[in-house]
């Protein structure tokens, strides 16, 4: 099968590969740009932990095919720190307890990600509902959405 | 889980995709959000030889008013239909199906085009090749037996849509383009009620607009499912009503959706239009929640449905 040309951004670089047509997303970053906090748990679209956000939208990156984010510009959980300090979502999750395992930690927070960037102050109900798009099995969700409305408040008061 | 080897294009406009669509001797796939597809390709319950992108169509991407129709693409995902301006306070019941669907993420790359297309679903049947290698091929899946049913002579895979059942209360219809020109039919004919095929759509058709006449409704989605985030429903009930009148859809059970009209408001016919869906509706042992349980519930959430729908109406 031939390979595909295929050029996107992602946090903030630009790169290019020549890539599967049947390549997904989360293989690309993880096997090609080496980028592995983005996880692959079931593989099916069901939980969550290989969340990424592409053009602003919050993506299971294994149901993606690598061709259909050409010219995309991709946000992965290794993009939020900068400049040495981490983002106030992956503080507020350390802050709260809310990482157990961990394993759907990256996800749960490119998830919560989205949400702020489009709804700065989001409610209890609102952060649960877009919250219980990921899977988690060890915090019980609990500490999960206190780390997400912390962080929430944090950035409002901030300004 | 590692897809199987397939080609990739992007069409440009709806002649391009069908003429790919051709060109591939009729071995490939059309892509909408992957999130039905692509769940499959990995199960190997589907291997095209090339996956035509759908999404970069415009067209395919636009809601509008068309004389007394709300157009919608097939491209539109359900969290823009969800939070577009008429449809909360025009087609509730339309609005509580896609909240109901999957979770806010899938809601975002889901398309409703996608949606009503989604493969039927069997307990048995969305399992890994070496699993249905060992337990022997079912009709869905090219096999000569149905593996949930011994000696049914049909197949029992469930039509797990949320939003058709809501479209369908709402009356809506289809258009189709394809290697032999274009159509328009009502979404009610474009079910087989074969669990092995389910829809009617002709090799290479393209699902291009939903045409839901623009009248005010009232209405109420209810669905059953084990966790209330992120599932398929094992039952749902749309119901929406114009004038007095209502539409009645039960789905999740069986391939094709259940369709009735409800003329009679007297709690007696409300009553009768539920115990009729449950005589009707054929649950089989085939998802995590028992036949038994499945059939009383259609009652159950027939009965609710019906009762918010005209509550909301007073
Ligand atoms: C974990 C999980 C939970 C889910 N829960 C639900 C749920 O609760 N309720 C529910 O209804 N669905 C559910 N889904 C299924 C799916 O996410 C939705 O149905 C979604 O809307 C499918 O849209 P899509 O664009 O991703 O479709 P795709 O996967 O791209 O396409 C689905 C099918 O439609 C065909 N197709 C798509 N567009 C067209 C077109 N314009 N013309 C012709 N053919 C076309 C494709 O060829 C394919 O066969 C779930 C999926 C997952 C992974």
């Amino acid at each position: 099968m031939k390979t595909i040309k295929v050029s996107f951004r992602v946090n903030d670089e630009t790169v290019a590969f020549q890539v599967k047509p049947y390549e997904t997303l989360l293989e690309t970053l993880r096997e090609r740009i080496d980028l592995i906090g983005s996880k692959e748990a079931c593989g099916m679209g069901a939980c969550g932990a290989c969340t990424v956000i592409v053009d602003g939208i919050p993506l299971r990156s294994c149901l993606v095919l690598t061709p259909e984010v050409n010219g995309a510009s991709i946000t992965t959980v290794e993009g939020l720190a900068k400049d040495g300090n981490l983002h106030p979502l992956q503080e507020a999750f350390m802050e709260k307890g809310a990482v157990q395992c961990g394993f759907c930690t990256s996800g749960m927070i490119m998830t919560a990600k989205a949400l702020l960037d489009r709804n700065k102050k989001p409610t209890q109900k609102e952060v649960i509902k877009t919250m219980s798009s990921n899977i988690c099995r060890c915090t019980g969700y609990k500490k999960i959405v206190e780390a997400v409305e912390y962080a929430a408040s944090r950035r409002t008061s901030a300004g | 889980m590692i897809l199987p080897k397939f080609d990739y294009k992007k069409a440009e406009d709806i002649a391009a995709a069908i003429a790919l669509y051709e060109r591939s001797k009729g071995r490939a796939c059309y892509l909408a959000g992957g999130t039905d597809l692509i769940p499959l390709l990995k199960l190997r319950l589907s291997e095209p030889s090339a996956m035509i992108d759908l999404k970069g169509i415009p067209q395919l991407k636009t809601i509008s008013r068309k004389g007394n129709s709300l157009v919608i693409g097939p491209n539109v995902t359900l969290f823009e239909l969800k939070n577009h301006e008429t449809v909360k306070d025009y087609f509730p019941a339309l609005y509580e199906s896609l909240d109901a669907t999957s979770c806010e993420t899938l809601q975002m790359r889901g398309t409703i085009g996608g949606n009503i297309l989604q493969n039927t679903r069997c307990l048995l049947y969305n399992k890994s090749l070496d699993w249905r290698t060992a337990r022997g091929f079912c009709y869905k899946m090219g096999g000569e037996t149905c593996n949930v049913v011994p000696n049914a002579a049909a197949c029992f895979s469930n039509y797990c849509s949320d939003n058709a059942l809501s479209l369908l209360s709402l009356s809506a219809s289809v258009k189709l383009a394809g290697p032999e020109g274009e159509r328009k039919i009502k979404l009610e004919k474009l079910f087989s009620k074969d669990g092995r095929n389910p829809f009617t759509l002709k090799p290479g058709e393209i699902l291009t607009e939903f045409h839901i006449p623009f009248k005010r409704s009232t209405g109420a989605y209810e669905k059953l499912r084990v966790r209330n985030a992120i599932d398929y429903p094992l039952l749902g009930v749309a119901v929406s009503m114009i004038g007095g009148k209502g539409k009645v859809c039960v789905g999740g059970i069986g391939p094709a959706p259940l369709v009735y009209d409800l003329k009679d408001l007297s709690g007696a016919g409300l009553k009768e239009v539920a115990q009729q869906a449950r005589q009707e509706a054929r649950p089989v042992s085939n998802t995590t929640l028992s036949a038994g349980y499945r059939k009383k519930m259609v009652n159950v959430l027939t009965q609710r449905a019906i009762k918010r729908a005209l509550k909301e109406g007073k």
